[in-house]
């Protein structure tokens, strides 16, 4: 898989198109913003979205660990979107995860839309600490590096004429933001107030996410 | 005969009016006065001025005032805008008056107030004057059946603009339902003049089909500008000659002037406002203008308030505005129907010619306002191509339905198919629209308690609506016209009206642009608002509306091919055209009739085709993709494309040498499914249908939801709807779309079964005459938006006029 190397706190870190992030030095993978089950939340509004984002989020899920066998997964927020979306997990798929289990330790990071969900055999945790990093949903005071998502940042590129939005990784000095790793999920402005609150405007580095390549601008 | 004893209108209750009036009864509306009341259906083909609208109230009026005091609503009236309703209402006003008839008769639209919908609901007027959409509103309220059970007359106005759009296909379910509702219910259609008369005919009625038609002798007087100026090469905006439009203003009483875009509105207003020494009285009409803004506009126009009005599509359609004495029609008439409509719009009276002047923006143009003039002088009109209905009407029509109750899915089908554009609508294909309704329609059964209809236990026909609540979604979804996503434009806390935002997304704090005629400054966007203030900024920009890009009819593109052909050019044209065409006939060649000249030349290290085939934008540019890779597949380096309504031109790294190979059906059968996959035009297609079948919601009740997070989610839905579900009903739906409206896929197909018989090959050494025009598109399409100003443009071609070696033309 191509990846961009993203310097992040004297660490050096993968990111991948598939929109996770590599620790190569702790053999860890990092994603963000699942949203499981995010169509049948919005089924019982009577938004019918095609049923396939459970499926085809996990599968993407099973190549990652398939292709890099981390020793750690570390999902920081929103692994699934609400209480119904559990619905969507079905038995194989608790199976599955289960298989995957016995190699990779899997860390849930708690997020703001499955805070108060449980799911058998997963550790739950507010947030989770390695090193000089923090691993979290939303960023905190601390001194400390701070690895999150919940914001799905986006960038507006204009060129020639043309805007473009497009899905990225984005980081200042203390902060690194992923993107979803859901497909039903949209995206915020890296310009907008809620990401300039927490990142600052000046001296972001931005790595939109391309079809098969993630870039740098 | 004696022409009075047999006129059974002279004891109609409106002859005393129209005798003082001084006006006497037309034969048209005589015979459908006679047809409507023995029980026909009837489509009435009239000019403007013709009494047109007087002969749908004929029938209903005449019934009212013998019923005496009918309660509750007796006729329906559909009109395609809101403005025309608004001016029904005025016209309809006068008569019933100055006669005191006891009728009562109002309007109803999406700009009616909310106390004035309930009230009209509690008690009904004798006469409803509404849209297509207000229509299938009112069918969706659970008293629908009580409030049109006695409905006796439904009279579609303007039906020649409802037929080949999916306003048709909401509109022609409507009229079922309400068929249903009052079985003795009567249709009466009023047209303008159309070539296939009998196709409206079968599209609008059932019972004894009749046909009225009146054709005008008195021929319109259209002429093109005759300007002392330079006609440019290319571009849209007329600013050549601006300052004899303002002549031609000065002369009249007051002047409509048309034009094709909204853009080009804004434009063309500035410029008259940067030149009006005169102080004469100009005013913009579009359609994103706020609706204030637009009925003042109306209002001054009716009441002769005003010296001229620059106008697009939105004034094109109604009654008299005042006494409007000359159309101006800038840039290409597109259509012969839609010229004779627009120049219709002046001198509301048949026996005195209307008057209109053709002002072409760029070469082509005058070539095809010549060709319409031709055209109309022959009153060879074109034809209106009815198409098989879309699914997602259907859906939205099911949804709609259960709102107003339970139902039957055999009834709704059955009624369904009675509706002439869903003749041929399959029961499976409905039955899969049903379950779109019910849960989205997909194979895995996810779904199952979060059902949006459901089937009665009891009876497994029968569906009804699981909740009140979804009643409200489907009324704030209603309609079939998908605009693109638009922000509100706030000037201090007043609103001017909706622009673009993907217009917005471009501009930055602090810049500058035109909209309702005024400078703006671009502040802030705030939510769906953007702030703006009034700036003394000399440069701007024009709000651009990607929408609209009206088709060239297929008889005007014919009419273009065989004026281009002709020899006498001397006779047809100024000395500037003659002489460009003169050179291009000696550098090159001026193709025949049935002929495609195509010309290859080497230009700036790459190598040019441009292929002159006529057959409008929409199929050039679907022939464009084609043909990119048909020369991929030869290995000739394809760079890139620009279609206009006229041509084509490729570029490529190498010298395309089988022209003549590539260009021909295979090309359409071998590519066309791999085009439709790669471009977004089918992605595009599926937002409109999953909006139009409530699969997606345009707004949410008490939440706006901006036009990025509609296109984002439907982008989403489309990607994971192909890859898991291809043979999905919407899918199926958007290609249908596609290949109906926007590739032009059965035109493109007779061009191609001819076209490798008729080709006349041209290599040359460098870019001829003919084919300026289209090569100055290229660099406008790559320029950003900033250059896109006219001095830029003016620039560039001298440029490439240079190249051409044609300079001395001017």
């Amino acid at each position: 898989m191509y990846y961009q190397l993203i310097n992040f706190g004297d660490e050096e870190f993968y990111a991948y198109p598939n929109k996770s992030l590599y620790w190569k030095r702790l053999n860890t993978l990092i994603i963000s913003d699942l949203h499981i089950g995010k169509s049948i939340s919005y089924a019982k509004n009577k938004q019918f979205l095609p049923p396939y984002d459970t499926k085809e989020i996990l599968n993407e899920l099973f190549v990652s660990l398939d292709k890099i066998k981390p020793s750690n997964l570390i999902i920081v927020g929103d692994l699934l979107h609400d209480i119904f979306s559990t619905l969507s997990l079905k038995d194989q798929d608790h199976k599955n995860i289960g298989q995957y289990m016995e190699n990779t330790d899997f860390i849930w990071i708690k997020g703001n839309h499955d805070r108060n969900i449980q799911i058998e055999g997963f550790k739950n945790f507010t947030n989770y600490e390695i090193d000089k990093f923090l691993f979290t949903h939303i960023p905190i005071e601390t001194h400390l590096f701070q690895i999150c998502g919940h914001y799905h940042p986006k960038v507006k590129i204009i060129h020639r004429g043309k805007t473009i939005f497009k899905t990225s990784f984005v980081h200042n000095e203390k902060i690194l933001i992923l993107p979803s790793f859901g497909i039903l999920t949209g995206g915020l402005d890296i310009n907008s107030k809620e990401i300039s609150n927490v990142l600052g405007k000046k001296n972001l580095n931005i790595y939109p996410v391309g079809q098969d390549k993630v870039y740098k601008l | 005969m004696n022409i009075n004893k047999s006129n059974p209108l002279l004891l109609h209750p409106l002859n005393k009016w129209m005798k003082k009036k001084k006006w006497s009864w037309f034969p048209h509306q005589i015979e459908t006065f006679r047809y409507v009341r023995t029980g026909s259906d009837v489509v009435v083909f009239a000019p403007t001025g013709a009494g047109k609208t007087l002969t749908g109230f004929i029938n209903p009026i005449d019934d009212l005032t013998k019923l005496k005091k009918f309660k509750g609503l007796h006729t329906l009236y559909i009109s395609p805008l809101k403005s025309l309703a608004n001016d029904i209402v005025r016209n309809l006003e006068k008569p019933i008056k100055e006669l005191d008839l006891n009728i009562s008769f109002q309007v109803r639209t999406g700009d009616t107030t909310p106390y004035k919908k309930q009230k009209q609901k509690q008690k009904p007027p004798n006469i409803l004057i509404t849209t297509p959409e207000s229509l299938a509103l009112l069918n969706s309220y659970e008293n629908a059946k009580e409030f049109f059970h006695n409905l006796k007359y439904i009279i579609i106005d303007e039906i020649h603009t409802f037929l080949d759009n999916k306003r048709a296909d909401l509109l022609s379910l409507n009229i079922e339902r309400l068929q249903t509702f009052s079985p003795n219910l009567q249709r009466i259609g009023l047209s303008a003049t159309l070539k296939n008369k009998q196709d409206a005919k079968k599209w609008l009625c059932r019972k004894k089909p009749k046909i009225v038609s009146y054709e005008n002798s008195v021929l319109p007087k259209i002429k093109i500008l005759q300007s002392k100026e330079r006609i440019p090469w290319s571009g849209h905006m007329a600013t050549y000659s601006i300052n004899e439009i303002y002549k031609e203003i000065m002369k009249s009483k007051l002047t409509i002037i048309f034009v094709n875009t909204r853009a080009q509105a804004e434009y063309m207003f500035k410029n008259l406002w940067l030149i009006n020494k005169k102080k004469l009285k100009i005013a913009v009409h579009h359609g994103s203008l706020e609706k204030n803004l637009r009925l003042k506009v109306e209002n001054n126009l009716s009441k002769g308030l005003v010296d001229c009005v620059v106008a697009t599509s939105s004034l094109e359609l109604g009654l008299d505005y005042g006494d409007v004495e000359k159309i101006i029609q800038v840039g290409a008439p597109k259509g012969i129907n839609r010229l004779l409509q627009r120049v219709g719009r002046s001198n509301h009276n048949l026996n005195t010619p209307s008057k209109a002047i053709l002002v072409p923006t760029n070469r082509f143009e005058f070539i095809e306002a010549k060709a319409a003039i031709e055209e109309i002088k022959k009153n060879n009109l074109d034809k209106i191509d009815l198409k098989e209905g879309s699914f997602d009407v259907v859906a939205q029509h099911i949804f709609a339905t259960a709102c107003a109750g339970q139902f039957d899915i055999n009834d709704l089908y059955v009624e369904i198919i009675k509706a002439y554009p869903y003749k041929n609508l399959n029961f499976s294909d409905f039955k899969e629209l049903i379950n779109l309704i019910q849960d989205g329609g997909y194979v895995l059964k996810n779904y199952d308690q979060f059902k949006r209809i459901f089937q009665l236990r009891e009876n497994k026909n029968i569906y009804k609506l699981v909740n009140r609540r979804e009643t409200r979604k489907y009324r704030m979804n209603v309609g079939t016209i998908i605009e693109n996503p638009m922000l509100k434009i706030k000037l201090g806390t007043k609103t001017l009206g909706n622009i673009e935002e993907v217009f917005i997304q471009n501009l930055s704090q602090g810049d500058s642009f035109i909209f309702a005629g005024q400078v703006l400054e671009f502040q802030s966007m705030k939510n769906n608002l953007v702030q703006v203030k009034r700036s003394k900024s000399l440069i701007s920009k024009i709000p651009s509306y990607s929408g609209g890009r009206m088709p060239l009819s297929t008889n005007l593109a014919n009419s273009v091919r065989a004026l281009l052909a002709k020899s006498n050019m001397r006779e047809l044209y100024p000395d500037q055209i003659t002489e460009w065409l003169t050179r291009q006939k000696n550098i090159s060649k001026i193709p025949k009739k049935d002929e495609y000249l195509v010309e290859q030349f080497p230009r700036k290290k790459n190598f040019y085709t441009v292929i002159y085939t006529f057959v409008g934008w929409h199929a050039n540019q679907t022939l464009g993709f084609l043909l990119l890779r048909g020369f991929k597949e030869f290995n000739y380096k394809p760079l890139g494309f620009v279609a206009n309504d006229y041509a084509i031109v490729l570029w490529s790294l190498k010298e395309v040498k089988e022209i003549k190979t590539i260009l021909n059906l295979g090309l359409l059968d071998k590519h066309l499914d791999n085009y439709l996959e790669e471009t977004s035009i089918v992605k595009r297609l599926f937002r409109d249908n999953a909006i139009i079948s409530c699969l997606i919601e345009r707004r949410l009740p008490g939440m706006e939801k901006t036009g990025k997070q509609v296109l984002f989610s439907s982008d989403l839905i489309y990607t994971v709807l192909k890859k898991n579900e291809p043979d999905h009903i919407l899918l199926k739906s958007s290609y249908e779309d596609a290949k109906k409206n926007m590739i032009d896929y059965d035109r493109l197909r007779e061009i191609l079964k001819k076209i490798d018989k008729k080709i006349i090959l041209k290599k040359l050494t460098s870019i001829s005459p003919l084919a300026v025009p289209i090569i100055l598109e290229i660099n406008r399409e790559n320029l950003s938006k900033k250059e896109t100003d006219e001095y830029i443009l003016e620039d560039l071609e001298n440029e490439i006029l240079k190249e051409a070696n044609v300079l001395s033309i001017n």
